[in-house]
């Protein structure tokens, strides 16, 4: 049978960048479904853009080689011949899902094929039946849940019965519900027959279940084979990340409480988004907060550093209510590193970024700015544009921002979410150095191995409330049963 | 409004907005603020109440006072009332007309597809960019960069521009990706929405042109 996809010693460089595809041999032949694993920066994207004809035609660069999808030579073949072939559901989903309603997203690929309405109206309500959707129909994507905003996008692609679906990243900030919902509806897809492409930094939800596993670094294909054997590449490559056993911190000798959380409640336009939380935090104590998204966690940590004001109840550092200090005593006091690095950039290189906080408080610790550059890995970084970075080197240069005021709390949102196994054991020994020196830390994150390794103390959130609070291994049970009853399930 | 063609939606908005532009008696104004306030007050959205008392008073209490200081009381109120009306009449066309109808009628009336997607794309993301404006600042504040507004942070506020322009960017590069990849631009494209225009859609259509020609020669006089 002939191949679907083949390429045949390909190269690629974007203008005026250097390489970023080397010499590149594949084939997939038809309903094969593939993962595709690598570094930050190591050319997957750049693969998938191969092969619906968005390389060369939109990014034009320096394209060598040949790249044939279904007998036509991508070079030679218009992206808007292809993508009723290939359908690509990119990472961005608020960039996917483009139109007033997910009616109109799903419509539009139909609609730019020139399809009667009739028939456009038949296929986005059969599509929709079949992933679940069709109560989201009719709402904005601005609405939707990640999950859900993950399948309208699929069936952006789906709809036009593509012979090809490439995903990037799917399960990038889905929690277990929403991983779960969307592993479900690829395996029904792959059941199909279909050919899938995952691409991805999370080996676990789809690892088993692809036919075959490619691993790319620097470029080149360095693994292609049966998943079951790829274990030791990813690990050597550190694309799944290796943790240190994790060794009991000890708490502060007095036991005393930093940061007091008092019967917390929290009301945001009528809703009930926390109810009676009350929690405490030592010097040196590392804690993870877990729960599915929506349950409050994020609502929660801004009330540490007085960004959000309770509607009742008290946060309190040092004995004194958090709001009562001024914003930059605040950051002194909690150091929050939000979970996009990109929305904190504002200077023309890394190092005014770093130091743009203690600027602003008039005083530069010069030794401790050389020590987390050290720790951090950024020496080489600092006469570099922070935009120019890699997302794993963007995240560095966040939480350095926010460690160069040397705060006595450490909150991360979601630091490990879309990282590489390489920034994830970084973070891990960065958080265990932070603690040791007594700084408490505080980790929002759905990554549990991450979690496990960090913290010796877990917060479970439910609902908007604190439903456990101890052990790992205790909690864990715990947070297992809530996923299990998970109501979703999809037709 | 409801069940009106698109088309006759927008055609009875189009010339509420030349109503309103073409009236200069206060008493004809103040008919049309009454009447518009009456629209708000049977269109309004209870869950956020005070939201647009926020919106309009402010804007139309400095339209009023910058009129009372530089010409004179009448020339004041019928400066304010008419931009009152103009709002009251934005907020009656978003809330009767979807941005998928609005976008349909354009179409039905023969603008280019390209031109109606920039209207609709920028309806899609004015949240997305308000959101992005508030994950901005809360990210800003939790380094100690005071964002509040306040007359002394206004040098900070390049701390909020800059990430936001640049993250606008990287959207629309993903955006155009997204596009490109669903077939823009392709020629022959057809729409699922059919629209049919009725009897009572004409009537409306040309009630609403011959009122606004009554108007405007009922103004002249």
């Amino acid at each position: 049978m002939a191949a679907l996809i083949e390429l045949n010693r390909v190269s690629y460089r974007y203008a005026g960048a250097a390489r970023i595809l080397k010499e590149i041999d594949l084939t997939i032949p038809p309903g094969e479904s593939t993962a595709v694993f690598g570094a930050s920066g190591s050319g997957k994207s750049t693969l998938a853009c191969l092969f619906n004809g968005l390389i060369p035609h939109f990014f034009g660069g320096l394209l060598e080689g040949t790249v044939i999808v279904a007998g036509s030579p991508t070079r030679n073949t218009m992206v808007s011949e292809l993508f009723s072939q290939v359908g690509l559901v990119l990472q961005n989903t608020d960039a996917q899902l483009f139109n007033a309603t997910v009616e109109d997203d799903v419509a539009f690929g139909l609609e730019s094929l020139g399809y009667p309405a009739i028939e456009i109206r038949k296929r986005t309500h059969r599509i929709s039946e079949t992933l679940g959707i069709s109560h989201l129909l009719h709402r904005s994507p601005e609405t939707l849940s990640g999950g859900e905003k993950r399948l309208a996008a699929i069936a952006t692609v789906l709809c036009l019965d593509p012979a090809l679906l490439i995903l990037d990243e799917p399960f990038a900030g889905l929690d277990h519900r929403g991983t779960r919902v969307v592993r479900d509806v690829l395996r029904q897809i792959q059941r199909q027959g279909r050919n899938l492409v995952l691409i991805e930094h999370r080996t676990k939800p789809f690892f088993a279940e692809a036919d075959r596993c490619i691993i790319i670094d620097e470029g080149a294909i360095c693994f292609d084979g049966k998943p079951a054997e790829a274990s030791g590449v990813l690990l050597d490559l550190h694309l799944m990340p290796r943790y240190p056993e994790r060794t009991a911190r000890r708490r502060s000798r007095s036991g005393e409480s930093i940061l007091v959380v008092k019967d917390l409640s929290c009301r945001i336009e009528g809703r009930d988004i926390l109810s009676d939380i009350s929690l405490s935090l030592a010097h040196g104590e590392a804690v993870a907060i877990v729960g599915e998204n929506g349950v409050g966690k994020t609502t929660l940590i801004k009330h540490f550093n007085g960004l959000l004001q309770p509607t009742t109840g008290e946060v309190s550092f040092k004995g004194r209510c958090i709001r009562n200090l001024h914003p930059s005593a605040r950051a002194v006091a909690v150091g929050v590193c939000f979970q996009n690095p990109n929305d904190q950039f504002f200077e023309v290189d890394v190092r005014k970024e770093i130091l743009a906080g203690p600027k602003r408080l008039g005083k530069i610790d010069w030794k401790w700015f050389e020590q987390i550059c050290d720790t951090l890995s950024l020496r080489l970084l600092l006469d570099r544009s922070p935009y120019r970075l890699s997302e794993g080197e963007k995240r560095r240069v966040a939480l350095a921002s926010i460690l160069v005021m040397r705060p006595e709390v450490l909150v991360l949102d979601e630091p490990t979410a879309g990282q590489d196994g390489r920034f994830k054991e970084t973070l891990a020994h960065m958080c265990a150095t932070i603690s040791e020196m007594g700084t408490a830390v505080v980790v929002v994150t759905h990554d549990l191995d991450f979690a496990r390794t960090t913290t010796d103390r877990w917060v479970v959130m439910h609902a908007g409330r604190i439903v456990s609070d101890g052990t790992p291994d205790k909690m864990r049970e715990k947070l297992l049963s809530f996923r299990e009853d998970a109501t979703y399930r999809p037709p | 409004m409801a069940n009106f063609d698109p088309r006759t939606k927008l055609t009875f908005l189009v010339t509420a907005v030349g109503a309103v532009l073409v009236t200069r008696r206060p008493e004809t104004l103040a008919v049309q603020s009454l009447l518009l306030l009456g629209a708000i007050i049977l269109l309004k959205d209870d869950r956020r109440p005070g939201h647009l008392r926020r919106l309009f008073l402010p804007m139309t209490a400095l339209v009023f006072m910058t009129g009372l200081v530089f010409f004179d009381l009448q020339t004041a109120l019928r400066l304010a009332s008419r931009l009152f009306n103009l709002l009251a009449v934005s907020f009656v066309c978003f809330k009767t007309i979807d941005p998928d109808e609005m976008a349909g009628a354009l179409q039905k009336l023969g603008i280019p597809f390209s031109l109606v997607f920039i209207l609709s794309a920028g309806l899609r993301y004015v949240p997305l960019i308000g959101r992005k404006i508030h994950n901005i600042v809360d990210a800003q504040q939790a380094r100690g960069i005071d964002l509040r507004p306040r007359i002394r942070n206004i040098p900070h506020f390049a701390a909020l521009l800059t990430p936001l322009v640049v993250q606008a960017f990287v959207l629309s590069d993903d955006l155009a990706l997204a596009m490109e990849s669903r077939g823009f631009g392709c020629e022959n494209r057809s729409s699922r929405r059919t629209y049919l225009l009725r009897p009572i859609d004409y009537i409306l259509i040309g009630a609403s042109l011959g009122g606004l020609c009554l108007l405007a020669w009922w103004e002249r006089g």
